[in-house]
């Protein structure tokens, strides 16, 4: 029983003992500057109470080695705020313990705090380094610059890195990065659902070529997208890879006339810095700003690590990768020939490549400035029997554009005087889907294809407008027949009216 | 004059609503899969069924109006000073009994808005005490609003509330034709001692179908309501139980006053639940209401009674400022931001004061009134609600109080208050 009893007493202490501070590290907590104000503010005060045993033992030890010797670095570690499993990796990591006390180390070499500093080199900002994918999963400073975290003082550098010119030549920094994402056994102890075959995609891509076989180190590589500490994966909104970042990322170089200067296409013409402003204006680059992740983006036609123009052949293929009905139509169609015959991307030769804009019907008119016509002129010697199938597509997209919008109207005139009007909505919702399957079949280019989606499309909008009239018969029925009893009550109130009248006389 | 007609007039829209009801229940099937269904056949395919529900549905509307006004004119005319006491209470109870006409009648058509708003208004029977709980699953068949909550809802309102309703009104059309029209104070007669038929019979015809032309009017030109929130009936989707509660429901304009009262109770109050509160000072309200033939001392001697006056139309303002509250008046569609709730408080203030003004200019110089203290005690309450930003309940404390000090204070001075009726 005595035993038990010390046994209990003692463990008691030693909970006790772990979870209070030491006096060096309860000095620093209670520290004041020369003002009298706590260094280590309320919120960090309070972040430190909610720390559990482990965390503050780690805070104990870090203090006790003189890894932590400062009020204000203690204050600057526990404003991190960081959760309990990432800040018990930070203080087991002595190179972070180290280069995060500004006493020690010059603005080069010291990690930030204050994410919006611009006087020190944006990749040694401490609070990205602390989110970074390699951090968390345990691989921290010397998974890539050596040595050992836990050993007090220590600076071997890992051999792959190029002691000289390793800031202008960056070929060095695709090998080292493939040391562990290129080596499958590896990456499996990290990501087993993360590929390896990045590198092998890189070297075929322009970007590798150019940098591995040209040697131009302007040309893009893992940091270049990724960024060097503070890594994200690409489905964090922070990452520069995240499916909304990828146009300011890829235009931080494409968009960059200096960079660009003197790359060319294949054809040897300059390769442009248009395309993110371009992409910006147009319906892929709209769709994805308000927040439409399924929208296009550079990558999405181009690829990531194999990134590579797609040739004229590819740009329909990537089109059809979301607009497989447009392209299925067009693959069957004459223009599918005469394209191919003249070397003409197929989806690009109308609707563009980077700035693509909302479709417009009047793209049909055969009049001077439309598209189809101009291109007819040109390269079709205004055949009659391809002038007459574009008139008629747009006559007909129009009428049936035309008809929607105009019973829109009417049904939302008639409903508002009370009307039933579900038979004419009815109707209008086959007119809307008849003039979205017209506009895809557009594509076949085939008269034929076209009026098997139209007609149902025209035929909706005579019932409609039948039913209109229809609705606006009852209209003027209704309002006759309420005109018509008003009139008999009218008669009927006038014949009370004058009996009393008569009886109030014959009362006098 | 025109008062003594206005019973008459609601007796006509109570006469439509039979007609057109039984009409309805032709063609009205209750159940889960019919009730709607069948409702939505009446007023698409069947001749004439958009008229009918058109009809039945104004006529509801114009039967509360008629009624509101005829127990307000009753009010301000002592009309219930003896012998009429049974008068007033049974038309007391038939103004409770056209309440519960409109809420059951809501329901039946089981679409998403009659749904949700049913739901909204049976939650207000959780707050009576001790009995709370058990009357709301009574009310409703079980714990939500479900079909067994139509078929009841549907068992009273055609045959329930009916048999009652007609029981009612011949009691009340009894003791009229028994005692006849209540004289003015101080009269012995009713004016010009008409005979009731054909004389009086024959001008209450006149505005029957004068009635039935505005009736006939509006249920063509506007057959889904106004479109006002509460007096809207257009059917929309069907009821769907699973479906999340859209924002902004609202009760039938004749609740909103209540609907808006419990909303400006705390969660909380007195230890009690605030809207068990705000019940029991609904519960008093109404209970007043119904004993004012006893409790209006001088109008039982026949003597002119301005404090009852001025309570009616303290009861008018009051209750217009909540109902105006209610319908977000001035808060646009920002109904969940407090800036503009606060805005809209102002412009309903603004409102009602205005509205009180008037009212109180009209009774000074047209009927010579000088007794104003629980008229001016309700538009106290308004202006430090909407105008100044106090609580509802704080506010309505002083205006409660400050008019207490004046009723004791006009006893001590002066015995006898001056002033006619």
């Amino acid at each position: 029983m005595r035993t038990s009893l010390a046994l209990f007493v003692t463990l008691l202490a030693v909970s006790f003992a772990a979870a209070a501070p030491n006096p060096k590290l309860a000095e620093m907590l209670a520290a004041k500057d020369e003002s009298g104000k706590p260094i280590v503010g309320p919120d960090e005060q309070k972040y430190y109470n909610g720390l559990n045993d482990n965390v503050r033992e780690l805070l104990n030890q870090a203090v006790q080695n003189e890894n932590i010797t400062r009020p204000e670095h203690l204050a600057a570690l526990l404003s991190l705020q960081l959760r309990s499993q990432k800040m018990e990796l930070l203080l087991q990591n002595n190179c972070i313990l180290c280069h995060s006390d500004s006493a020690n180390h010059s603005a080069d070499t010291l990690f930030a705090l204050n994410p919006s500093s611009t006087d020190k080199p944006s990749h040694m900002n401490l609070r990205e380094i602390v989110e970074d994918v390699h951090f968390e999963r345990g691989i921290s400073c010397a998974g890539c610059h050596g040595g050992d975290p836990t050993a007090p003082l220590g600076h071997d550098h890992v051999k792959e890195w190029p002691e000289k010119d390793r800031a202008t030549n960056r070929e060095w920094v695709v090998a080292f990065c493939a040391r562990c994402h290129s080596d499958p056994a590896r990456m499996h102890d990290f990501n087993p659902a993360l590929p390896t075959d990045q590198l092998a995609k890189y070297k075929d891509s322009p970007h590798g070529e150019t940098l591995l076989e040209k040697h131009d180190s302007r040309a893009a590589q893992c940091v270049s997208c990724h960024g060097v500490h503070g890594i994200r994966p690409a489905k964090d909104p922070q990452s520069k890879v995240y499916a909304q970042r990828v146009p300011e990322t890829c235009g931080a170089c494409h968009a960059d006339a200096k960079i660009m200067a003197g790359f060319t296409r294949a054809d040897g013409s300059p390769l442009p810095v248009t395309q993110l402003a371009e992409y910006r204006t147009s319906v892929h680059g709209k769709a994805l700003a308000r927040g439409d992740l399924g929208a296009p983006r550079c990558n999405t036609c181009h690829g990531n690590h194999a990134a590579t123009p797609p040739g004229v052949a590819g740009v329909s293929r990537s089109c059809s990768l979301c607009h497989s009905a447009n392209a299925s139509l067009f693959d069957g169609s004459k223009h599918k020939q005469a394209f191919d015959k003249h070397n003409w991307p197929e989806c690009g030769m109308c609707h563009g490549n980077h700035a693509i804009a909302k479709t417009n019907d009047s793209m049909l008119s055969t009049a001077k400035g439309g598209l189809c016509g101009d291109c007819h002129r040109e390269f079709s010697k205004d055949n009659p029997d391809c002038i007459a199938t574009a008139d008629y597509f747009h006559q007909t997209i129009t009428q049936i554009d035309g008809a929607k919008e105009k019973f829109q109207a009417s049904a939302e005139k008639l409903a508002s005087k009370g009307l039933d009007v579900e038979q004419i909505n009815n109707q209008l919702t086959e007119i809307t889907d008849g003039l979205r399957k017209s506009r895809t079949h557009i594509h076949s280019f085939s008269r034929d294809t076209f009026q098997q989606v139209a007609a149902p499309a025209l035929q909706a909008a005579q019932n409609t407008e039948a039913l209109v009239v229809k609705a606006r018969e009852e209209y003027n029925f209704r309002q006759f027949w309420l005109a018509l009893s008003i009139g008999v009550i009218g008669v009927f109130m006038l014949a009370i009216y004058l009996k009393l009248r008569a009886m109030e006389k014959d009362k006098r | 004059m025109g008062w003594y007609y206005l019973g008459g007039v609601t007796m006509f829209f109570f006469i439509v609503q039979v007609i057109t009801g039984v009409l309805l229940l032709m063609y009205y099937q209750p159940g889960e899969a019919t009730a709607y269904e069948s409702i939505r056949f009446l007023t698409t395919k069947v001749p004439f069924g958009w008229l009918i529900r058109s009809v039945h549905s104004w006529s509801a509307h114009l039967m509360i109006i008629s009624l509101v006004l005829h127990m307000f004119s009753t009010m301000m005319l002592k009309a219930y000073r003896p012998p009429r006491e049974v008068t007033w209470v049974s038309g007391y109870l038939l103004f409770m009994l056209t309440l519960g006409f409109g809420f059951s009648g809501y329901l039946l058509p089981w679409n998403k808005l009659a749904y949700f708003a049913t739901t909204v208004g049976t939650n207000i029977v959780k707050g009576v005490p001790l009995l709370g709980d058990w009357l709301l699953e009574v009310m409703r068949g079980g714990p939500d609003v479900s079909i067994n909550t139509l078929y009841r809802f549907f068992a009273g309102h055609v045959v329930i509330l009916p048999l009652a309703f007609v029981g009612l009104i011949g009691l009340h059309l009894l003791v009229i034709q028994r005692q006849g029209m209540a004289p003015p104070l101080g009269k012995k007669v009713a004016p010009r001692g008409m005979k009731f038929f054909p004389s009086f019979a024959l001008r209450d015809l006149l505005l029957w179908f004068a009635c039935l032309v505005i009736l006939l009017s509006l249920a063509v030109f506007l057959p889904y309501g106004p479109g006002i929130p509460g007096m809207d009936w257009e059917l929309g989707d069907k009821a769907d139980p699973f479906a999340p509660a859209y924002p902004g429901i609202k009760p039938e304009w004749y609740f909103l006053w209540e609907y808006q009262l419990l909303k400006e109770f705390p969660p909380h109050l007195f230890g009690l639940e605030g809207p068990q509160v705000c019940l029991f000072l609904i519960a008093i309200m109404f209970g007043i209401w119904g004993l004012i033939p006893w409790l209006d001392k001088r109008a039982r001697r026949d003597q002119s009674s301005p404090a009852f006056s001025d309570l009616a139309w303290a009861a008018i303002l009051f209750l217009t400022y909540l109902t105006l509250l209610g319908w977000d008046i001035g808060a646009g569609k920002a109904i969940d931001d407090p800036a503009a709730l606060h805005h809209a408080a102002r412009v309903c203030a603004w409102w009602t004061l205005a509205a009180g003004l008037v009212v109180i200019v009209v009774r000074w110089v047209r009927f010579h009134h000088r007794w104003y203290l629980l008229s001016l005690a309700a538009l106290l309450q308004v202006a430090l609600h909407g105008l100044f930003g106090i609580s509802y309940l704080l506010g309505g404390l002083i205006a409660v109080l400050l008019a207490a000090v004046g009723i004791v204070a006009g006893m001590v001075v002066r015995p006898k208050p001056v002033g006619a009726a």
